[in-house]
C-alpha cells in the first residue's frame, strides 16, 4: 500500500469571517465551526478560542488532540467509519495540516482529566505545548447522559477537524513524504537479507472514557488484526479515552504514531517493516487470554523476526502486554516492549503491575506520579473546577498562590506509550 | 462456562444487577475490597475479570468491581498472583476516597459500572 503525505505548515491561526489557509496562515470563521460542532442536536452550546505555543495559557479537561487532515487522492476519506464511509484507507494522497491541531475539551464526568499548559514548567512535558491549538468546548443539552455526552463531543471534534482539513484540498504541500508497504511475498523477495519486522499496538479498550475505535469499530469487540500502517494516517483508529491522560492516544497521536513513523524510516535499509498488528486491552480475562493467544498467533504465521510492541494506560493493560510479550517470545520472535512507571512519587516502588523474564528489552515513557508544580497561567480555557479530581492530584492541589502540585500523569501524552512525548533519560 | 458472581462495593452496580446476578456487595474500601477477592480466591474462586480494571486509580476512585467465577475448584495460581500484584499496586496510591462532592462519587460508580458492564458482555456470550 503506497500512501502521499501532503504536510502543509500552519503558522498561525486567526479567526475570520471566511475560512481559509492562506499563506500558511489558518482563518477560521467562528460561525462556520459552530454551525459543525451543532450538527448534533446533543450539543447545544459552543465555544472556540486559540492557544499558541509560549501563551500563558492552560488548556483543561483535555478530551482528544486531533490532526487536521484531508484525502486528497485515493480510496476513502478521513476518519473512516466515522466521519467518512468505511472503505479501506491508507493509500493515495493525503494532506495533514501540520504544526497545529483541534482540542476537544469539557466536562463530561466530575472528575477530569488532561491538562495542555502553553508555556511554564508544564509545557515541556507535553507535545501539545508546541502546536497552535483551535480548542473547542462543548456545553451539552439538559440532562444528557454521559455515554452520549462523550460519544457528541468526540465526534464534533472530528467534524471540526475534518471541515477544517478539506480547507487544504485545493493547496499545494509544503512538503511531501511517501509512505509505502509490501506485500509478504514482495517483502520477502525484497528484503530477503533484513529482519521481518512489525508493531503490535495494544488499544485502550474498557468502557466509558476507556475506548478506542478502529474504523469505528468498539476496539474491545475486535480480535487481533492486521493493518496496512498508513491506514492510521487517514485515522483508521480514532480515541474515545482520556482518563489518566499522560498514557493515552489522543487521535493526534494514532495520526502521527512515532513507532509506525521510525519503522518506516528504517523500512529497506535495516528492517523490513511488515505489518501493523493492533490488539485490545479488555476487562475481562478470556478476553485477555484470547487477544494474546491470537497476537502471538499472527506473529507466528507472518514469519516474524521481531515486533516492538506499545502499551496504552497502566495497571491492567500491564496484563495485557506481559501476556503479549510472553507468548510472542515463546513463538520464537523476539519483542521490544514501550510502557510507561508508576513507581510512586520517589520512583522507588515496583513500576509495573505485572512482569515477565521475556520481558528483558523495555522502554520507559517515564514515571507518571513524579511530583510538578504548575505555576498560575494568565488564562485557563475550559475550566480547573475539577482539577483536584483528576488522576494525580489531590485537595491540596490548587495552592494558594494559585500554581498546582500536580503528578506528571495529569498532563496530556506527558508519558505516552508511543514515544510521543518529551521525556528522555541519559 | 461456569456461572460467575460479582464482588462490589459499588452501590450503583449492586442496584443495576440485584436480581439478575449473584453480587456480593459489601461498603467496603478499595483495598479491603481488594483482600476480600482475595480471600475468595484463596477459597477457589477464581478471577474473571482483571482487578486492576480502569484508568481511574485505585484508591483515587473508592468503588471497585470484580468478576469471579461462582464455583469453587483448585486454588488458581494465576488469580492468586494477580489479586496480589493488584492489592501492591494499590498501596502506592494515596487514599482520596474521602474527598469529594456527591456527584463525583455518582461519576465513579459509573465508570467502575461500565467496565464491569464490559466484562459481563464478554462473559455472557458463553
Amino acid at each position: 500500500m503506497r500512501l502521499e503525505m501532503g504536510h502543509i505548515y500552519i503558522k498561525d491561526i486567526q479567526f475570520a469571517d471566511e475560512s481559509k489557509i492562506q499563506d500558511g496562515v489558518l482563518y477560521v470563521a467562528k460561525e462556520e465551526l459552530e454551525k459543525t460542532a451543532l450538527e448534533d442536536e446533543k450539543i447545544k452550546g459552543v465555544s472556540f478560542d486559540i492557544a499558541r505555543p509560549g501563551e500563558s495559557v492552560r488548556i483543561t479537561p483535555v478530551k482528544d488532540v486531533i490532526e487536521p487532515r484531508v484525502k486528497v487522492e485515493g480510496r476513502g476519506g478521513v476518519f473512516p467509519g466515522v466521519i467518512s464511509k468505511v472503505d479501506t484507507v491508507g493509500s493515495g494522497k493525503t494532506y495533514a495540516l501540520k504544526g497545529m491541531a483541534v482540542v476537544t475539551a469539557g466536562r463530561i464526568v466530575g472528575f477530569q482529566e488532561g491538562i495542555i499548559d502553553m508555556t511554564g514548567p508544564g509545557a515541556q512535558y507535553t507535545p501539545f505545548s508546541q502546536t497552535l491549538n483551535l480548542v473547542m468546548v462543548c456545553e451539552p443539552v439538559d440532562d444528557i447522559k454521559q455515554h452520549d455526552y462523550e460519544k457528541a463531543v468526540r465526534f464534533a471534534g472530528f467534524r471540526v477537524a475534518a471541515y477544517i482539513g478539506e480547507l487544504a484540498r485545493s493547496l499545494t504541500p509544503d512538503e511531501t513524504k511517501v509512505y509505502e508497504t509490501c506485500t509478504i511475498k514482495e517483502g520477502l523477495e525484497k528484503y530477503p537479507e533484513l529482519p521481518r519486522v512489525a508493531y503490535v499496538q495494544m488499544l485502550q479498550s474498557q468502557g466509558l472514557l476507556h475506548d478506542t475505535y478502529v474504523y469505528g469499530v468498539d476496539a474491545k469487540k475486535i480480535v487481533p488484526t492486521i493493518l496496512s500502517p498508513t491506514e492510521i494516517m487517514d485515522g483508521a483508529i480514532v480515541s474515545g479515552n482520556c482518563v489518566s491522560a499522560c498514557d493515552k492516544n489522543p487521535t493526534y497521536v494514532h495520526q502521527n504514531n512515532p513507532v509506525v513513523h521510525d519503522l518506516f524510516e528504517e523500512h529497506g535499509k535495516t528492517l523490513n517493516f511488515v505489518c501493523q498488528i493492533i490488539t485490545n486491552e479488555n476487562v475481562y480475562l478470556a478476553d485477555k487470554q484470547r487477544s494474546s493467544d491470537w497476537t502471538a498467533k499472527l506473529c507466528k504465521m507472518l514469519d516474524l523476526d521481531g515486533v516492538i510492541v506499545s502499551q496504552e494506560g497502566f495497571g491492567n493493560p500491564d496484563t495485557d502486554l506481559i501476556m503479549n510479550c510472553k507468548k510472542i517470545e515463546a513463538e520464537g520472535v523476539k519483542t521490544v516492549i514501550i510502557t510507561d512507571e508508576y513507581a510512586g512519587r520517589d520512583g522507588k516502588s515496583q513500576s509495573l503491575a505485572d512482569a515477565d523474564a521475556a520481558a528483558d528489552a523495555v522502554v520507559t515513557g517515564g514515571n507518571a506520579n513524579e511530583v510538578i508544580i504548575l505555576p498560575k497561567l494568565d488564562k485557563v480555557i475550559g475550566t480547573l473546577d475539577y482539577v483536584t479530581k483528576i488522576a494525580g492530584a489531590s485537595e491540596e492541589t490548587l495552592r494558594e498562590d494559585g500554581s498546582l502540585e500536580v503528578e506528571l500523569q495529569v498532563i496530556t501524552g506527558a508519558t505516552n506509550e508511543t514515544g510521543f512525548n518529551k521525556l528522555s533519560a541519559r | 462456562m461456569d456461572s460467575y458472581m460479582i464482588l462490589t462495593n459499588n452501590p450503583l452496580a449492586a442496584r443495576k444487577l440485584e436480581g439478575r446476578r449473584t453480587v456480593c456487595y459489601i461498603s467496603v474500601p478499595y483495598e479491603e475490597l481488594l483482600r476480600e477477592a482475595e480471600k475468595k480466591i484463596c477459597q477457589g474462586h477464581r478471577l474473571l475479570s482483571h482487578p486492576l480494571s480502569g484508568s481511574v486509580k485505585p484508591k483515587e476512585t473508592p468503588y471497585k468491581s470484580i468478576m469471579l467465577s461462582g464455583k469453587k475448584e483448585e486454588v488458581d495460581p494465576q488469580s492468586v498472583r494477580m489479586i496480589e500484584a493488584a492489592i501492591q499496586t494499590c498501596e502506592k496510591f494515596t487514599d482520596r476516597q474521602k474527598s469529594y462532592g456527591q456527584e463525583v462519587y455518582e461519576d465513579f460508580q459509573l465508570i467502575d459500572w461500565t467496565l464491569l458492564e464490559s466484562a459481563m458482555e464478554s462473559a455472557d456470550v458463553w
